[in-house]
């Protein structure tokens, strides 16, 4: 026994107690327990909430426009039973109505603060609108005194009342013409550009006077238009812009002419010969191209779709001249869906030489060319028109400027692209929201919370305000467009896209795997051996149970 | 049919100049070509437009919205980059190639940097502050020109006033002028340089001199750039200048080595048609001195040995054609046997091989039998630090630093600023002063290295200016020279005086930087990895492991407490 007094027993040191080992076990577990959540924040990303349900409460609101039209008669009409079957009638279309969301009220009086005026008339004379009031003509049979006008005639200003205020939905704007409407901006750039083909070829403009032209032309349009777009313009000639295809040569009547086939028109423009516009700003660019053919290929012309199949038809026959006589297209304008409008201007030659070329085009030459610009711009910004039956007023005097479209086409054209403005901040918002559900990586900073929700500020406020001016729900609802857009753009959304969970993992394993390992097989280890040690002391303790007589007995034994 | 092409002409020309003369914008074009006496070719094109009346955009309205932009011949797109930022004068130059001042001379168009230079004078106002508008205007030109401009960031951005005086005048706006001046020496010019270029000449590349512009055959030019030069002119307007440059070499695509050259030879086109919109359209040819040359056609007009040819009169394909008949083939002039073209001559050189420090020298030769006076601008990004209490000037190994006037000096900002060094040195008359100076070469971030970090670091060119000839030379004879009190005073007199000094740009340099091992952040993370396992793994062992005394004594009992302990899987 001298060995034991020369080693002392290590498990009897302070250190070596298995109490000591475990609390060294657990401080190490309590700080990696601890650190898990310092870890879980610095590598988190910040991910603040959206508000959801406000998006989604969206969708179910209904936009109401109040639309009230007053009944004025100028003659004995009884206007309360007339108002009664204009109501009544069939033609009022409410389906339509409903999907301009518009509310109709009819009413009857004269007092000029309503919003819309339809005056009835005596006599067949044609509906005519000036301003807001519509002079509508109900026909010599009303004027009998039998309290009964004439069905047809209701049936038609109802008509042509349900055309005026909800145009989009009723009567013939087709879909192919909604289709070439713009998207909606606060601020459109309008490029004008006179092109030549080639100015050396002896058939060319050299310059115009464009100023005077967009003043004469387009100028009233775009004051009318204010409340819905501001616009930029500017303009310039180009000298030189070769076609991309060679147009297709033939004669019409005695001369050679060039034509354009509809296929031929879809890729008239050459972008990449012809710098049309240049990058300086983001709002959207509408084109406005006057193209004046090279001398080779003048004068130049639009081929007719039926002319196009005959000359298919004719195809290695040789073209007779009767044959073709209606090949060339009357217009030599036309429109690019949503980029812009392009006129063709073949220069009357000059008999005298052989050269034609225009050192300056002046107003009055271009005067028809900006007409057809005038009325481009219209369709493409999707101003309706008006109905057939109907005209505009038309001072004879001259003296008054004719206005570019009547008020009522401006009101239908505020409350629709309103319209669209509050269904795609809708429909942007939503697709946040559907984004950041889907994608569970993606940040969502303060500035995206807030653009939503002043969005959706914004789209409340256009609501608030449909009832009582178009204009200021336009103003909010493309409000709440710009800030919609700029959530669903925020850059900072993309920042972690790229470097996806796994990666981190795949650089942190070699530090957590050798770390772990020991950290988890000592505590596995000292769990086993507790649990060996309670069951050895509850088997001893059974065991010095039994054992007392036992043991009793082997000492005596041993003396 | 020739008397018919001559009316068509006239009839044309009246035309123009009818047309221009109501638009108020003017367009001239014209082609300078300079025979080199090392058989080299200078061509400078030259596209100038004005727009009448125009006055560049005062900054304060910036706030409203502009008026509407109507051009007929000035390009839009850039037009429009002008208003939009304010600019009232800037200058772009895209260059590649080393101009060779001794044998080339003085370049038509003097800003031949190597790289991209971009320096534009906007007015200061609260409004938008100097600093956005030249970054939206980098970004908008880098857009324009298909150019990585954008990189011409703070880090690179200068304003030395000096050396970079307005060429136009500025408007009398009611707050000062500001210089931004940058340069970009890694960028080189290409074909996508060139069309974005041609796009806004009136003519594009299609009619007129521009027509020769054929990228297959410029870019295998052994020097050539382009330049944007806008400038406001009081009381005519702002001016737009296109210019391209190019030194071509005759002999090199001739395959018995004659220096002849035609228009054909050199682009692969002759001048078809003529430009309709231009006022002139001319091709200058520079005639050399000596007599054994023919030039055919027959020019329309010599005048101090300069041919002149318009392009508007010529009835057929102008190919002007030179031809030195009575040589087989050409030889070149010794180098040291023909005196240098310029004044001075500059060469700088960066020494020593260390990643750490480096040696800055510059020699400036005086090719002038008079005292000279030059500025000497550097600006250097931080990647090349200057020690200035090192810069000595030396001439034959005698200290000389009365000759050197430092006017100005900037430090540089590590990762944000550079440097910029103005000085006035004397040159003494047919001497070479050195210059040395030491400098540092920082440790860069590991993100701040470019895609290929193992070339090095392209350095702009140094600039100098020589604005004072011979003045100094009497004032003490030939001992040393005081420099000037008051330099920037005599620079603006040398200016005023209406010489406009010559920039001269020195070759860039190329600098390497300590380059890390590109994978090494990974190494290390694996590496630290290891290690802090390792420790942790030993020292959480040694404080949880369990020590016992295990008897190995043979004739002691093996069935002890203790043996059974050690047996019970506890860590050793």
């Amino acid at each position: 026994m001298d060995s034991s007094s020369r080693h002392a027993d290590p498990a009897l040191l302070c250190f070596e107690s298995s109490r000591t080992r475990r609390l060294i076990i657990a401080s190490y577990w309590a700080v990696v327990l601890l650190a898990v959540p310092l870890w879980w924040k610095s590598t988190s990303i910040e991910r603040l909430s959206l508000p959801t349900s406000r998006v989604h409460a969206q969708r179910s609101r209904e936009l109401s426009y109040a639309a009230e039209v007053q009944v004025q008669t100028t003659s004995a009409f009884e206007v309360q039973s007339l108002v009664k079957k204009i109501q009544d009638a069939p033609q009022l279309d409410r389906s339509a109505l409903q999907a301009s969301a518009l509310n109709v009220q009819l009413g009857i009086g004269g007092n000029s603060n309503s919003t819309y005026n339809v005056v009835l008339e005596q006599g067949h004379s044609e509906a005519v609108v000036d301003g807001r009031k519509l002079r509508f003509g109900l026909g010599p049979a009303a004027m009998d005194s039998e309290k009964t006008s004439p069905a047809v005639s209701i049936e038609t200003l109802a008509d042509t009342l349900t055309k005026l205020l909800a145009p989009y939905a009723t009567h013939s704007v087709t879909q192919m013409q909604t289709q070439r409407v713009m998207k909606y901006s606060p601020r459109y750039r309008l490029a004008f550009t006179l092109l030549n083909e080639d100015s050396s070829s002896g058939t060319a403009a050299l310059s115009w006077d464009v100023q005077e032209a967009i003043q004469a032309h387009v100028g009233p349009l775009l004051e009318k238009l204010s409340d819905l777009h501001n616009f930029t313009i500017e303009s310039q000639v180009q000298f030189h812009a070769p076609l991309a295809f060679q147009p297709r040569a033939s004669r019409h009547g005695d001369e050679d002419v060039h034509g354009l086939s509809p296929e031929d028109l879809t890729v008239f423009i050459n972008s990449a010969e012809w710098t049309l516009s240049s990058s300086v700003s983001n709002d959207p660019v509408i084109h406005f191209v006057l193209f004046i053919p090279s001398a080779k290929n003048s004068p130049l012309h639009i081929l007719d779709n039926e002319g196009l199949s005959s000359n298919l038809r004719r195809t290695g026959i040789h073209l007779s001249n009767h044959g073709l006589s209606g090949l060339v297209h009357p217009s030599n304008a036309f429109l690019l869906p949503q980029w812009g409008g392009i006129v063709l201007l073949n220069p009357t030659p000059d008999p005298t030489s052989t050269l034609n070329i225009i050192s300056r085009l002046t107003s009055s030459d271009l005067s028809s060319v900006f007409i057809t610009f005038a009325h481009q711009l219209l369709t493409l910004l999707g101003v309706p028109g008006l109905p057939h039956n109907v005209r505009a007023v038309y001072y004879s005097d001259g003296a008054v400027q004719r206005e570019p479209f009547t008020d009522w086409e401006l009101d239908a054209l505020l409350r629709r692209r309103a319209r669209e403005n509050i269904q795609s901040s809708t429909e942007t918002l939503e697709a946040i929201v559907r984004l950041v559900d889907q994608i569970e990586n993606m940040p969502v900073g303060q500035d995206v919370v807030g653009d939503v929700q002043d969005a959706i500020d914004a789209l409340n406020d256009a609501h608030k305000s449909s009832r009582i001016s178009p204009v200021t729900t336009l103003k909010h609802s493309a409000r709440a467009l710009t800030l919609a857009s700029r959530a669903f753009f925020n850059p900072g959304m993309l920042a972690l896209l790229y470097f996806p969970a796994e990666h981190t993992y795949a650089v942190y394993a070699p530090l957590f795997a050798s770390v772990s390992a020991p950290l988890l097989g000592a505590i596995l280890r000292e769990f086993a051996a507790w649990r060996r040690a309670r069951k050895a002391r509850k088997c001893a303790g059974e065991q010095s149970r039994e054992d007392d007589g036992g043991r009793k007995a082997h000492a005596a034994k041993a003396e | 049919m020739r008397w018919r092409g001559c009316w068509r002409t006239c009839f044309l020309l009246a035309l123009h100049l009818v047309a221009a003369s109501a638009q108020g914008e003017v367009f001239n074009e014209d082609l300078t070509l300079r025979p080199l006496r090392d058989g080299k070719l200078q061509a400078r094109f030259s596209f100038t437009t004005l727009l009448k009346g125009a006055t560049p955009r005062d900054p304060v309205a910036l706030e409203q919205d502009d008026e509407a932009q109507h051009y007929t011949l000035f390009p839009l797109a850039l037009g429009q980059i002008l208003r939009e930022h304010a600019v009232t004068e800037l200058h772009l130059t895209l260059n590649a190639g080393k101009w060779n001042y001794d044998h080339w001379g003085h370049p038509d168009e003097p800003g031949v940097g190597t790289g991209a230079e971009l320096w534009v004078w906007m007015g200061d106002t609260a409004v938008a502050s100097v600093d956005r508008r030249w970054q939206g205007l980098r970004n908008s030109l880098a857009g324009l020109f298909c150019a990585s401009l954008g990189h011409l960031d703070e880090q690179r951005t200068t304003s030395p006033t000096l050396t970079f005086q307005p060429e136009g005048s500025l408007p009398d706006f009611a707050h000062p002028h500001e210089l931004r001046h940058a340069t970009l020496p890694s960028e080189h010019v290409c074909t996508e340089n060139l069309t974005p270029f041609l796009k806004l000449l009136p003519c594009k590349s299609l009619s007129g001199i521009a027509s020769l512009l054929n990228p297959h055959k410029l870019f295998d030019a052994d020097w050539h750039g382009l330049g944007v030069h806008v400038r406001y002119r009081e009381g005519a307007g702002v001016e737009v200048r296109l210019a391209f440059q190019a030194v071509i070499d005759p002999v090199r695509y001739s395959h018995v080595g004659r220096r002849d050259w035609s228009l054909r030879s050199l682009f692969d086109h002759s001048i078809e048609k003529a430009c309709p919109v231009a006022r002139s359209s001319k091709v200058r040819v520079v005639l050399p001195s000596e007599t054994s040359y023919s030039i055919s056609p027959g020019p329309s007009d010599i005048t101090d040995s300069v041919a002149t040819y318009t392009v508007d009169t010529a009835e057929e394909a102008l190919d002007v054609s030179m031809q030195w008949p009575g040589e087989s083939n050409f030889k070149y002039p010794a180098t040291s046997s023909v005196p240098p073209l310029t004044d001075i001559s500059v060469h700088r050189n960066l020494k020593g091989t260390s990643q750490a420090e480096a040696r800055l020298t510059l020699e400036i030769t005086n090719n002038l039998p008079i005292y000279v006076s030059a500025g000497y601008l550097e600006t250097m990004p931080w990647h090349l630090q200057f020690y200035l209490h090192t810069l000595h000037a030396q001439i034959n190994d005698a200290q000389r630093d009365d000759l050197l006037n430092i006017i100005s000096y900037t430090p540089p900002v590590p990762h944000s600023r550079p440097a910029l060094l103005q000085a006035v040195l004397t040159l003494p008359p047919q001497a070479t002063l050195h210059l040395t100076m030491d400098v540092a070469k920082p440790f860069l971030r590991y993100t701040e290295h470019p895609p290929d970090a193992q070339r090095g670091w392209d350095l702009p060119p140094a600039v100098l200016v020589p604005f004072a000839f011979g003045e100094l030379s009497s004032i003490n004879g030939t001992t040393a020279v005081e420099p000037p009190t008051m330099p920037s005073d005599r620079l603006k007199r040398a200016t005023a005086q209406g010489r406009r000094p010559r920039r001269m740009y020195t070759p860039v340099l190329l600098v390497d930087l300590a380059t890390p091992d590109f994978s090494m952040p990974y190494n290390v993370i694996i590496l630290s990895c290891t290690l802090i396992a390792l420790t942790f793994g030993t020292i959480f062992n040694l404080l949880t492991r369990r020590f016992v005394v295990v008897e190995v004594d043979p004739i002691s009992v093996p069935d002890t407490p203790m043996a059974d302990a050690a047996a019970d899987g506890t860590p050793r």
